[in-house]
């Protein structure tokens, strides 16, 4: 229990430290408002668009085969854990190994199968080729 | 396997002051805690305006920042004072809470993960705030919520260059937090335990003795491959080079922080100084035996300081050192050669345990 109290206590301080700072820095510094000065940057350019535009997300599919991955990571834990104390109690070390690999070969096809299919590759954009073969074209 | 488990150091402050029950118990905590964070503030202080500035300036045949003080250490509170006497700019269209949090988070989350971390022995204190029995999956969890920090940053700046930033992070942390965290796993596999104070102790065995000296069975000498995976994935998982391609100054500006000035900068800067010597942590207890060491038990923090100060060395030497890989570049090592090899060590670390034990 009392871990657990300390723990909170360092999240506790972990959020002080930063408030205080934040408090601290406003009380010392300035404020001169300016015209311009509030401008976000863009290399010195005036700023054209908006930020929030719909662009392509290109590990879209990784992100879903984390998920998987990450899963199966957190199943693995308690396997790992157990894994040398069984051992150590007399279990024969193939009873143990074997459902974790075939739990991890299911995934390791998985794995082949988006690498085959390109998942895990950085696929570019139609537009950023495009103009590529515009270019080669130009000179 | 464990062995008998050492007075954590709220127990040793309730117990020098006196303080009982619960309320006793949450004020010793809290000293500690206050301790342990001043004891981190520390190492970025003097590693951010000065140790930095200086190892670079060493790799670049330059004499950085000799002016103020001896070996230009009092450079720490002059910048410490010019940084927060900034002036706080808030530009356009920012998401206001979220951009007012993001520079919380980032030291907090990293920060609160040393809460975990066997610091070694300080003459009778054993500098550790807590010793759940799920402390290795507890330290990940934290160290990894530094990636929601720069997504907040990057999203409510407004910034293209910030939006880019906080987006290489998330593909960054997607690839490397799978391998980062496997390789830990063949490190329980051997220690047989989640818990901080038990994989110490496990890497306390004699694993071969030389001409009288006594090898310990650190994990980084048992398994050096998986060691060696492990600081790669670490090295993304901090974000530092060869991996730093969220902020990538040469590339998008200053990535997910471009538009963050005064004390959110610093509250950045800071953060991910905490988060490197956290990975130096995590790395000097998983792989390097935490704060074991030539000399009694009680000179442990000076092994554990000097350990994760190698590590720091080590990012500086990367950062000058490194090229940094491209986006795509770091998919593929992440996805098609970490990943793979990161299980290859699992299941090979697995079979050898299995055979000597």
């Amino acid at each position: 229990m009392s871990d657990w109290i300390a723990i909170g206590a360092l999240a506790a301080v972990g959020l002080f430290i930063p408030l205080g700072m934040m408090v601290v820095s406003a009380l010392i510094r300035p404020s001169v408002p300016e015209q311009g000065k509030s401008t976000i940057y863009e290399s010195g350019e005036t700023p054209t668009g908006t930020t929030r535009i719909r662009f392509n997300i290109q590990y879209y599919m990784v992100a879903l085969l984390f998920v998987v991955f990450d899963i199966e990571t957190v199943l693995l834990f308690p396997w790992a854990v157990i894994y040398r104390p069984a051992l150590e109690q007399g279990v024969p070390m193939w009873d143990l190994l074997w459902p974790m690999l075939a739990f991890v070969g299911i995934l390791a096809v998985g794995l082949v199968w988006a690498w085959r299919t390109g998942a895990v590759k950085w696929t570019k954009s139609p537009r950023a080729t495009r103009r590529k073969t515009e270019r080669d074209v130009n000179q | 396997m464990s062995a008998a488990p050492a007075q954590l150091f709220p127990e040793f402050i309730a117990e020098t002051l006196g303080l009982p029950g619960v309320a006793g118990e949450v004020v010793a905590a809290l000293i500690a805690a206050f301790v342990v964070g001043n004891i981190v503030l520390a190492f970025t202080g003097v590693a951010g305006p000065w140790a930095k500035r200086k190892i670079t300036a060493a790799f670049t045949d330059r004499v950085a920042v000799d002016r103020v003080g001896p070996f230009g250490l009092l450079i720490i509170p002059a910048s410490a004072v010019q940084l927060l006497a900034k002036e706080l700019i808030v530009p356009e269209g920012v998401d206001r809470p979220t951009w007012d949090l993001a520079p919380i988070v980032l030291p907090a989350s990293a920060l609160l993960g040393f809460a975990v971390i066997p610091m070694g022995h300080l003459g009778p204190v054993n500098l550790q705030l807590a010793d759940p029995e799920v402390g290795l999956a507890l330290v990940f969890a934290f160290a990894s919520i530094a990636s929601v920090s720069l997504v907040m940053a990057g999203y409510a700046s407004n910034n293209k260059y910030s939006m880019l930033g906080g987006l290489r992070a998330v593909a960054q942390n997607l690839a490397y937090e799978i391998p980062l965290i496997v390789t830990a796993m063949s490190v329980v596999i051997f220690a047989g335990t989640l818990q901080m104070s038990g994989i110490v102790s496990a890497q306390q065995e004699v694993l071969f003795t030389v001409g009288g000296f006594d090898v310990p069975a650190w994990y980084a000498l048992v398994n050096p491959f998986a060691f060696v995976l492990f600081l790669t994935a670490n090295m993304a998982e901090i974000g530092r080079n060869p991996f730093d391609i969220p902020e990538a100054p040469t590339e998008i500006v200053a990535g997910y922080q471009t538009e963050y000035s005064s004390s959110y900068f610093v509250l950045f800067y800071l953060g991910e100084f905490v988060h490197i010597f956290l990975g130096g942590a995590i790395l000097a207890v998983t792989f390097l035996g935490g704060a074991a060491g030539p000399g009694p038990e009680s000179i442990g923090f000076v092994w554990f300081v000097v350990k994760i100060w190698a590590f720091f060395l080590f990012t500086q030497w990367c950062r000058s050192a490194l090229p940094r890989v491209r986006i795509d570049q770091l998919i593929e090592i992440g996805w098609k050669g970490m990943l793979v090899l990161s299980f290859a060590n699992l299941v090979l670390t697995a079979v050898l345990v299995g055979v000597i034990v």
